[in-house]
């Protein structure tokens, strides 16, 4: 409930503040964002297998967003950065779709 | 190994005296009957937590309200990362933005021959608009100025009116008359009307059973003869020594009136007639 909650808090704030981000953190945005969704979804799934902790929620959460992060950065730093990116970003979907198949199997039952 | 060995002690141990055998016994259990192990070392159980009840809905509220929080950054990134993707040239790498690049100037070119294409067909679509404009306005010019010389259409403006009275017994000849028609027109006569009949370019005059008929019409005297044109050079035209107004007056008697008009008014018609074998050339 706290989650939707704020997921639709953020989103309101994000369409009606529109800001601008600063050209430094432009390539870590996206990678930012899609952790985080992978970690949301990872809490899901144990929220589904009766097994969340808000603790563990966090600590992932902030795991996975600097994580990627740090990849991303370490990749510019290297001159792979896109690569990195794109590694990050594979990742992160079949973490996303592993997830998303694990949710469906709790509500579908199969 | 460690078995065998206190078993061969004891045994040493047996040999000797009993008291000092059952004294080794009892050390011996005493290690023994001990329940300590060494592999499952026992765990002290944690005394039961007490924070657990006393703190639970605030401990929920907070983490809760940090999920959410959490959530708000997640979803707050995401528009704000949705919204600045169109511009975000400096995050692609080379590759990409030379792809970019090529795509672009090729749209551009591909753009720009559309446009070229474009351009031309409207400058046709005009050029033929103008055209068409233009051909009908030559079309307007060509109608009303053959209206005018076919004897379609009334026409009025500055001209003379002759008026030739003939003499009794001496009838004009239709040669002097046509004579005067081709005078009128030799001097700018661009209308004329010939006794009431609009003369164009098939107009003939004769003479049948001493009457003048000029186009199945036949005429009587005073002829009114209007013609449209410049009036003097017209007048001239006639009264001029040894022109067609002296033969008119000399030879047939006749009285000949000329008389130059601001405006003369022709408003006789004649149909148009179709040409049965006379086809424009295209």
């Amino acid at each position: 409930m706290a989650a939707v909650l704020g997921l639709i808090i953020g989103v309101v704030t994000g369409i009606f503040l529109q800001p601008d981000i600063p050209i430094v953190l432009q390539p870590y945005l996206p990678i930012m964002v899609v952790a985080a969704l992978d970690a949301l979804l990872g809490a899901a799934r144990a929220y589904f297998e009766r097994s969340f902790s808000d603790k563990v929620f966090v600590i992932s959460f902030f795991s996975n967003v600097i994580t990627a992060t740090l990849l991303v950065f370490l990749g510019n730093q290297l001159g792979v950065g896109s690569q990195l990116t794109t590694a990050v970003i594979v990742v992160m979907g079949i973490r996303i779709f592993s997830n998303v198949s694990a949710i469906r199997r709790f509500i579908f039952r199969g | 190994m460690a078995g065998r060995n206190e078993h061969e002690h004891a045994r040493d141990e047996r040999r000797r005296d009993p008291q000092s055998t059952l004294r080794h016994q009892r050390r011996r259990d005493k290690v023994n009957d001990d329940t300590a192990t060494g592999s499952f070392p026992v765990v002290r159980r944690k005394p039961a937590s007490r924070n657990l009840d006393r703190n639970a809905t605030r401990s929920r509220m907070v983490t809760s309200a940090l999920v959410m929080v959490l959530c708000a950054l997640l979803g707050y990134g995401y528009m704000v990362q949705a919204h600045n993707t169109q511009s975000s040239y400096e995050s692609m790498t080379e590759d990409e933005l030379r792809r970019l690049f090529t795509e672009t100037s090729s749209q551009v070119s591909k753009l720009e021959d559309r446009k070229t294409q474009l351009t031309e067909q409207l400058n046709s679509i005009k050029s033929a608009v103008d055209k068409q404009e233009q051909a009908r306005l030559i079309a307007q010019q060509n109608e009303q100025t053959s209206g005018i010389l076919s004897g379609r259409l009334p026409a009025q403006g500055k001209g003379v009116t002759i008026t030739i009275a003939e003499r009794a017994g001496k009838p004009i000849d239709a040669a002097t008359m046509f004579h005067l028609i081709e005078e009128l027109r030799n001097a700018g006569a661009e209308v004329i009307e010939f006794a009431g009949v609009r003369v164009i370019t098939s107009t003939s005059i004769q003479r049948v059973n001493g009457n003048l008929v000029c186009d199945g019409v036949t005429l009587t005297s005073p002829y009114v003869v209007k013609a449209i044109g410049d009036p003097s050079t017209l007048q001239g035209a006639v009264d001029i020594a040894g022109g067609v107004g002296s033969d008119l007056k000399l030879d047939f008697g006749a009285g000949v009136a000329v008389q130059q008009v601001d405006n003369v008014v022709i408003e006789t018609v004649r149909q148009p007639q179709t040409n049965k074998y006379a086809k424009t050339v295209e």
